[in-house]
């Protein structure tokens, strides 16, 4: 447990002390919410509560980016030779995945609430029952993603190009999850994209929140994209968070077992540069 | 004497390239030994696998009776390393790096603040507890990373080059400082160094080259064997000098009545120089070094 907490709280003052970084993470949302809110409202016609529907998609997806980066961190660590420091010490490697993800998770959840916080003065209606709920679920969606990043950046060999291939995987998937674009506007050869990529649940799961549909029919949330007919089954945003806890437990146990094998000793550093 | 590292038939291969072929060795509790060698011969890899970070390839590897490769968690434990290059947060303060490396070794939460002082005051960075790592010089670094080697009180301090990049000073200072710790605490000190001079206060050191040991000794056990003192003659009587070297078989060479003379003990260094007492203008002895050593049982000058 003192090891957990002890990279946990590492993690943060890491991050605290990085205003830069904090800065424009923050920047990178707000454009985000500037641009979706305002251009693509039209696009969302035909929906109750437009702002809800824009602003819980740029909310989650900054909780997934940033749980995705911050778990990544670790490829710095590896770069600054402090990653041997933690693998010399007699921590179980469990302890190591679970800190890492704890402070990624952290970090996201309090940047997702920040945005909550500023999408309330534009525009986004939430009472306090969804308003715990939605962090409930960001909870939820920044372990998983930050388990993802972590075993991502174990498989690493390379610092930079690694950096490079998560921004090129990170976008497309991102514009296919229906955050930002709805999905029920995509063209139908996407579909098969769409339904492998992690994110459409995450946003499915995290969006029937923000626009309170706890009696909707699966028909209205089929209409919305809140809901997927994937031949036939139905995928509600109960299946979709299950979906998504899934994927998270699936990529922590790869982590342990990466960790347990892992050896940083081999990995490429050409240059160090901030997220 | 206790054996608190027991290597035995120890091999690693990366792919079919042997960086540590076949070797076997002990060391004593309490003792501080080293390993000598050029780059590339195998003693990173050794350090390494000892420390549990790299797999052996076939072998066996013990640390206080617990096998490094079986029993990881308890040989973390037991020991303390400082690598060859830099693994501390930079991003946290030298007293952040300490704590956190407590945190990790699960010292006592009231023993902290005290050991974390004790190992500050030994590097002589008392001061620079609230520093930021990365405002801080090359050697005060490292010297950050010997204190915080030390904090946990393991039973074996691993240290991998600890002075490589250092000024002279600087190199010294560390020298002291890990002597001095090494007596209070009946530390067994395992380092490796291409600076010869540095293995000089070890109680026993391997010499390691391509991946073998090729001599296992104390290091003026190794010189003795090794090496024969080197005594320069500057004479006003040349012919006789020479003429006394060749009767009795004495290797030398001359150059304008100043002789290089190679002699085997000092009590043949003392009989020579007091039987030309009177025709000698000036002389010098030059003991023979691990470096000498390393020539004649490697038959190269050590690659740095």
């Amino acid at each position: 447990m003192r090891a957990i907490k002890a990279i946990l709280l590492r993690n943060l003052t890491a991050f605290s002390r990085d205003k830069m970084r904090f800065f424009f993470t923050l920047f990178m949302s707000g454009f985000f919410l500037f641009i979706f809110s305002f251009v693509m409202k039209a696009a969302a016609t035909g929906i109750a509560a437009p702002m809800n529907y824009l602003i819980s998609g740029i909310i989650i997806m900054t909780v997934f980016q940033s749980a995705l980066n911050n778990s990544m961190n670790i490829i710095e660590d590896v770069a600054s030779g402090f990653m041997k420091e933690i693998m010399v010490a007699p921590i179980a490697r469990w302890q190591i995945s679970l800190g890492q993800i704890a402070s990624a998770t952290v970090i996201s959840v309090l940047q997702g609430m920040l945005i909550v916080i500023i999408g309330l003065f534009i525009g986004l209606k939430l009472d306090l029952f969804h308003f715990i709920m939605m962090g409930v679920v960001m909870v939820v969606v920044g372990v998983t993603f930050a388990s993802i990043g972590l075993y991502l950046a174990t498989l690493s060999k390379n610092s930079s190009t690694f950096q490079v291939m998560i921004s090129v995987i990170a976008m497309p998937l991102t514009f296919l999850s229906g955050a930002y674009i709805p999905t029920t506007v995509l063209p139908g050869f996407l579909r098969p994209v769409i339904y492998l990529n992690p994110l459409t649940y995450t946003t499915s799961a995290f969006r029937s929140i923000a626009l309170e549909m706890d009696g909707m029919t699966e028909a209205a949330m089929l209409h919305n994209g809140t809901a997927f007919d994937i031949g036939g089954f139905i995928v509600t945003p109960h299946i979709a968070l299950t979906i998504v806890v899934l994927i998270g437990i699936l990529f922590f146990s790869l982590c342990v077992q990466r960790f347990n094998r892992a050896d940083f000793s081999q990995v490429k550093v050409f240059h160090r540069r901030h997220r | 004497m206790s054996k608190i590292i027991e290597v035995r038939n120890f091999t690693k291969a990366y792919g079919d390239q042997l960086a540590v072929d076949n070797i076997s060795f002990d060391v004593d509790e309490g003792s501080v030994f080293a390993f000598l060698g050029p780059n590339g011969a195998g003693k990173t890899t050794t350090i390494n696998t000892l420390c549990t970070i790299l797999e052996k390839t076939s072998g066996s590897l013990k640390i206080a009776g617990h096998d490094v490769n079986a029993d990881k968690a308890k040989v973390r434990r037991d020991i303390g390393i400082v690598f060859q290059e830099s693994t501390l947060d930079s991003n946290l303060t030298v007293e952040e790096n300490l704590a956190l490396h407590c945190d990790f070794y699960n010292v006592p939460k009231e023993e902290v603040r005290e050991r974390i002082g004790f190992a500050l005051d030994l590097v002589g960075l008392l001061d620079w507890q609230k520093a930021m790592v990365k405002s801080l010089s090359g050697g005060m670094k490292r010297r950050v990373e010997i204190a915080r080697g030390l904090v946990h009180f393991p039973k074996v301090l691993f240290l991998d080059e600890p002075t490589t990049g250092l000024d002279p000073q600087t190199r010294a200072n560390i020298w002291d400082y890990i002597c001095t710790v090494q007596k209070q605490k009946n530390m067994t000190i395992f380092m490796t160094t291409h600076y010869m001079d540095e293995a000089e206060i070890c109680d026993k050191v391997a010499i390691i080259d391509h991946g073998k040991i090729v001599a296992f000794d104390t290091p003026s056990h190794l010189k003795r064997m090794h090496t024969s003192d080197i005594v320069k003659i500057k004479t006003s009587d040349g012919i006789g000098l020479q003429e006394y070297l060749r009767k009795n078989g004495i290797a030398f060479s001359e150059k304008d009545n100043v002789f290089i003379v190679q002699s085997g003990s000092i009590t043949a260094t003392l009989e020579l120089l007091s039987r030309w007492k009177d025709s000698i203008i000036d002389f010098e002895v030059h003991k023979g070094t691990l470096n000498d050593v390393f020539i004649a049982i490697t038959g190269k000058e050590i690659r740095k």
